[in-house]
């Protein structure tokens, strides 16, 4: 069985098993006259791991932006988890229930601590007592490694440290689906590997997830299927084996040519 | 010729002279040019404070700059105020001390308290100012009804006692808040009066503090929302009850003046015009049109008038458009007008704070499922505001010393109280340069303070970045 074939059965299988996490159908993007995305369809498995690789400019951000509405799609439909996005704001704030994300820019709240940070969300949305909220956030702590810091402030902490906050806040909200919108592009290099390896700890874990990154190590290691996007469109879908050794389209190669 | 010599000793005054006035060739020809000119100035001021200046203008109605016409017979009144002030400021101060060195603590921050000394350096115009009025006390006292040491000190032993609000046990934290509110609230109904239909600040403050802590073994919003309510609505209406039982009228607010109704109606002006400005702020930026225009429009009329033409629509206009009755006092008028002016500004004060707020953080908090209404009171408020904490305190320094235009309309505020004293045989026509200097130090000592809290404010929420 060929890798491309072996990407096709990924995405037959939760076809036919009709659970797919996430379905993108025909879904269009513009900002004013720019076309950011065009007709995109992306189906997700449960406990998948797809990794979205691309230039910058590619709609790779843009994509994972619409699955939670912070961007809201002009045509075509996401469903997530069976809920449709629409402009129903109940359906909205259910679907980010059940996903979380995790910025480039950490967008840690720097006016609370870092317990502060991660028990808010749990707290106010899902209801949860103080206490309670506190044990589970310091479990979280402690799995992405740093439950010492949990009462300084997310300025007194590394950004390494500060991008597994980040993890850990958004875990705290028990997503079904994580979205990682190049999560370590703004880290110093010495600090990228903690946040890798908290994201390879999850994915072990069976976390269906969606990751625009340029770590290859990381897509190669780690991904179910890559996705390869340029000027808004999916160029080209396949396992990582498949996409490092015979990538089939000349944008692919000429990109991966130019990174690797 | 360039920088001083490093040889020069930094404690040495021939060191300083060096470097600060002297450090180059033009800066040492600005020193000889401008140098005389201090000295003379200074020289003449010298001579105007402590040789010619006929001080007896202030120091005899020295009363009556502190607190006008109010009743003399009254007098209690205000030193009850005095007292119950100290009292909230002091329970204030130790609240807010807490609850500093816990963060700090939890963050594992240092915690450096401050001393008294350096609490005392911090208020220095404060300080002075006092020091100085009891020092025009000292010569001649025939004015003062009380006496002014004795008020100043027990002010300052009550306050003291309030400060120790800061050992109270974390649990009960906001307990303090709430007790400075009441005091604050009575000591100001100490003068306005304990009247029947008086209750409702009361009623408000204790009303919201029963909501927030009323425990409901509820799980759902919904009822506990009704549960709450329910408290809330209980105890404003035993307020009420409490207060039409007392039923004691005080000297309404028309018979306040001088620097007592000046401080007066800046503070409450600022705390009506904070929200006000704020839900304008808001509104502006709401997605809803009507609310959205309806809001821009507000701001950009009010800030397209002055002041003093407000005060006056206040006193001839704003009756017109109330329903035919209603007969609003004239310095409640004069308050309307100043609260309705500084929105419109601290409006677009909070409205910049919001604009220079990250896009990152209301999408994370978005991200997190939070609603639109929590992401705006929990990520975006809090941080918005402590960004614009100094331009905030300028346009509250501006309305307290903007209060002076009340003058213009009849009410004799800290201003005021000026052309009594000058309407007096003795003063009439004299020593208009000293009442009016001692006027300026007055409102000097008390921006200058609020000037210097803002910026203590602003370092201290900085830590926690």
């Amino acid at each position: 069985m060929t890798s491309e074939q072996r990407a096709q059965a990924f995405t037959d299988a939760t076809k036919a098993k009709g659970d797919a996490l996430i379905e993108v159908s025909d879904v269009d993007k513009f900002f004013g006259d720019f076309q950011a995305l065009k007709n995109i369809n992306l189906r997700v498995g449960l406990q998948e791991v797809v990794v979205v690789i691309g230039p910058s400019g590619s709609g790779k951000s843009t994509l994972i932006r619409c699955i939670n509405r912070l961007e809201k799609h002009d045509r075509g439909s996401i469903v997530v988890d069976g809920i449709e996005l629409t402009d129903d704001i109940k359906n909205i704030q259910e679907v980010r229930r059940e996903t979380g994300m995790v910025f480039q820019q950490f967008n840690l709240f720097p006016h609370l601590t870092v317990i502060d940070n991660i028990t808010l969300a749990p707290r106010q949305v899902r209801r949860l007592p103080k206490m309670e909220a506190e044990e589970e956030a310091m479990k979280l702590l402690e799995r992405v490694g740093i439950p010492e810091q949990a009462r300084k402030y997310p300025g007194q902490l590394s950004g390494g440290q500060q991008q597994r906050v980040a993890i850990a806040r958004s875990l705290a909200m028990r997503p079904k689906v994580m979205l990682f919108d190049e999560v370590t592009s703004a880290l110093d290099p010495e600090m990228i590997k903690e946040v890798l390896d908290v994201m390879v700890e999850l994915a072990k874990g069976g976390m269906t997830m969606i990751v625009v990154t340029h770590e290859m190590g990381f897509a190669r290691a780690v991904a179910h299927r890559v996705m390869f996007m340029a000027d808004g469109k999916i160029v080209e879908v396949g396992t990582p084996e498949h996409f490092f050794t015979n990538p089939q389209e000349e944008r692919t190669k000429l990109f991966l040519s130019q990174i690797l | 010729m360039t920088a001083g010599s490093p040889s020069i000793a930094s404690g040495s005054l021939t060191g300083w002279v060096k470097r600060s006035l002297f450090k180059n060739w033009w800066s040492g020809l600005i020193t000889i040019v401008l140098l005389p000119i201090v000295l003379l100035a200074g020289y003449r001021a010298f001579l105007f404070f402590f040789v010619n200046g006929q001080w007896d203008a202030v120091t005899r109605n020295l009363t009556l700059f502190m607190q006008g016409t109010f009743p003399r017979a009254q007098q209690w009144r205000l030193t009850a105020q005095i007292l119950a002030f100290a009292l909230a400021f002091g329970m204030a101060a130790g609240t807010s001390r807490a609850s500093a060195r816990d963060r700090a603590q939890e963050a594992g921050l240092p915690f450096h308290e401050e001393t008294a000394r350096a609490t005392l350096a911090r208020m220095w115009s404060l300080v002075g100012f006092i020091a100085l009025l009891l020092y025009f006390a000292t010569i001649d006292e025939t004015g003062n009804p009380f006496n002014p040491f004795l008020l100043v000190g027990s002010a300052v032993v009550i306050a003291i006692i309030g400060f120790q609000a800061k050992r109270m046990p974390r649990r009960i934290r906001n307990l303090g808040w709430l007790l400075t509110a009441v005091l604050l609230l009575l000591g100001f109904q100490v003068v306005s009066g304990f009247g029947a239909d008086d209750w409702i600040p009361m009623g408000l403050i204790l009303g919201i503090a029963a909501y927030a802590v009323t425990p409901t073994p509820f799980a759902g919003a919904l009822p506990r929302v009704v549960t709450r309510l329910v408290a809330a609505v209980v105890v404003a209406f035993t307020v009420r009850f409490v207060y039409s039982a007392v039923d004691q009228p005080g000297i309404g607010w028309d018979e306040w003046s001088g620097l007592h109704l000046t401080l007066m109606v800046s503070a409450i002006s600022i705390i009506l015009a904070f929200p006000v400005g704020l839900l304008l702020a808001l509104g502006r930026r709401s997605s809803l049109p009507a609310l959205r225009i309806m809001s821009t429009a507000y701001i950009e009329l009010i800030r397209g008038v002055p002041l003093i033409t407000l005060l006056f629509m206040g006193q001839f206009v704003l009756q017109q458009l109330l329903p035919q009755g209603t007969d609003l006092s004239r310095v409640t008028r004069a308050i309307a007008a100043i609260t309705l002016f500084t929105a419109a500004y601290v409006a677009e004060i909070v409205r910049g704070g919001l604009q220079a707020l990250p896009k990152g953080q209301t999408e994370a908090a978005q991200a997190l499922g939070l609603s639109p209404a929590k992401t705006t009171r929990l990520i975006v408020l809090p941080q918005a505001l402590r960004a614009v904490i100094p331009a905030m305190v300028g346009q509250f320094i501006s309305l307290f010393k903007d209060s002076s235009l009340l003058t213009i309309i009849g009410i004799t505020e800290f201003l005021g109280v000026r052309e009594i004293a000058h309407a007096q045989a003795d003063f009439r026509g004299v020593s208009i340069a000293e009442t009016l200097v001692f006027v300026a130090i007055g409102y000097w000592a008390f921006s200058f303070a609020m000037s210097r809290e803002s910026q203590r404010l602003e370092r201290r929420l900085r830590v926690s970045r």
